[in-house]
């Protein structure tokens, strides 16, 4: 391995997932601001409204999150340049869809049309059960298992001495969620 | 940890391919050793799926937030022209 002055390699994408990881709000109203009117624009110009601009714009947003900090994000060009090509894909998509089926609303979330809807079905049953998870445990499993924040991060956020404690808090709460699901799980049948 | 934590742990780290992933035959082997397994390992990637769901709900209530701020109410040109 060649060495580097650690600022210049950091790539794009890697300094990207860093400022989303450490301030997320930050990091999300920067992009918001950044490419947001280029995605109204061109949505407005081709065929939509200033509403579905938004939605579209968050579907595009939670993609590029979830790329971002799963580290799955190559970007060749600069990161607003990449949001508003999802978005503008998305509408293509969206605007396909409603051709085929004028009179349908557009959906609340693009991606939950992705998944397979045979698996989404419990999940949407666990969904009930993480809302009415205390603060704090909803607060440390989104944190960990979603937004894909480091233990050491979910640890002092969440007032933990340790990392080792935030584990296993993270585990209790795990046990918490799957106690109170059980009954949904039990009454379906596993094929080995 | 109690040992129910570490079974979550264990299936974790299997389901998420963790640093302390075992492999596969392995993996089949306990799964033939303990009935059950297979039974929570489903039930537990079902969490994660449902947790995918609750946590794109949270982050699509932070964006409306966002764009609340930026877009809406009186001084919202100020906030894009000037953040911070």
């Amino acid at each position: 391995m060649t060495p580097s002055h650690p600022a210049a390699s950091v790539l794009p994408s890697d300094a990207l997932r860093q400022a989303l990881l450490a301030d997320r709000e930050q990091a999300l109203t920067r992009l918001y601001r950044r490419a947001f009117p280029a995605v109204r624009r061109h949505i407005c110009r081709h065929g939509g409204t200033a509403p579905d601009a938004q939605d579209v714009f968050h579907d595009a947003l939670v993609v590029f999150y979830e790329q971002a900090v799963g580290e799955k994000l190559v970007l060749t060009s600069s990161a607003s340049t990449y949001l508003v090509g999802i978005a503008r894909n998305l509408w293509h998509h969206e605007q396909r869809r409603r051709a085929r089926l004028p009179h349908e609303a557009l959906p609340d979330d693009l991606n939950e049309l992705a998944e397979d809807s045979a698996a989404a079905e419990p999940a949407f049953a666990v969904l009930d059960y993480v809302a009415r998870l205390g603060e704090k445990c909803r607060s440390i499993l989104l944190a960990f298992y979603y937004f894909q924040q480091p233990l050491t991060q979910i640890a002092e956020a969440h007032g933990y001495r340790s990392v080792r404690s935030a584990t296993v808090q993270k585990f209790k709460c795990l046990e918490r969620l799957r106690e109170s699901v059980r009954a949904v799980f039990s009454s379906e049948t596993v094929d080995y | 940890m109690r040992p129910e934590l570490e079974r979550l742990h264990l299936i974790e780290q299997q389901l998420l391919q963790g640093p302390a992933a075992l492999p596969s035959s392995s993996w089949r082997l306990r799964q033939l050793l303990d009935g059950e397994l297979a039974a929570d390992t489903l039930a537990q990637q079902r969490l994660y799926h449902g947790l995918r769901l609750a946590g794109r709900q949270q982050l699509r209530h932070e964006l409306r937030l966002i764009h609340a701020r930026l877009y809406e109410g009186r001084f919202a040109w100020l906030r894009r022209l000037w953040p911070g």
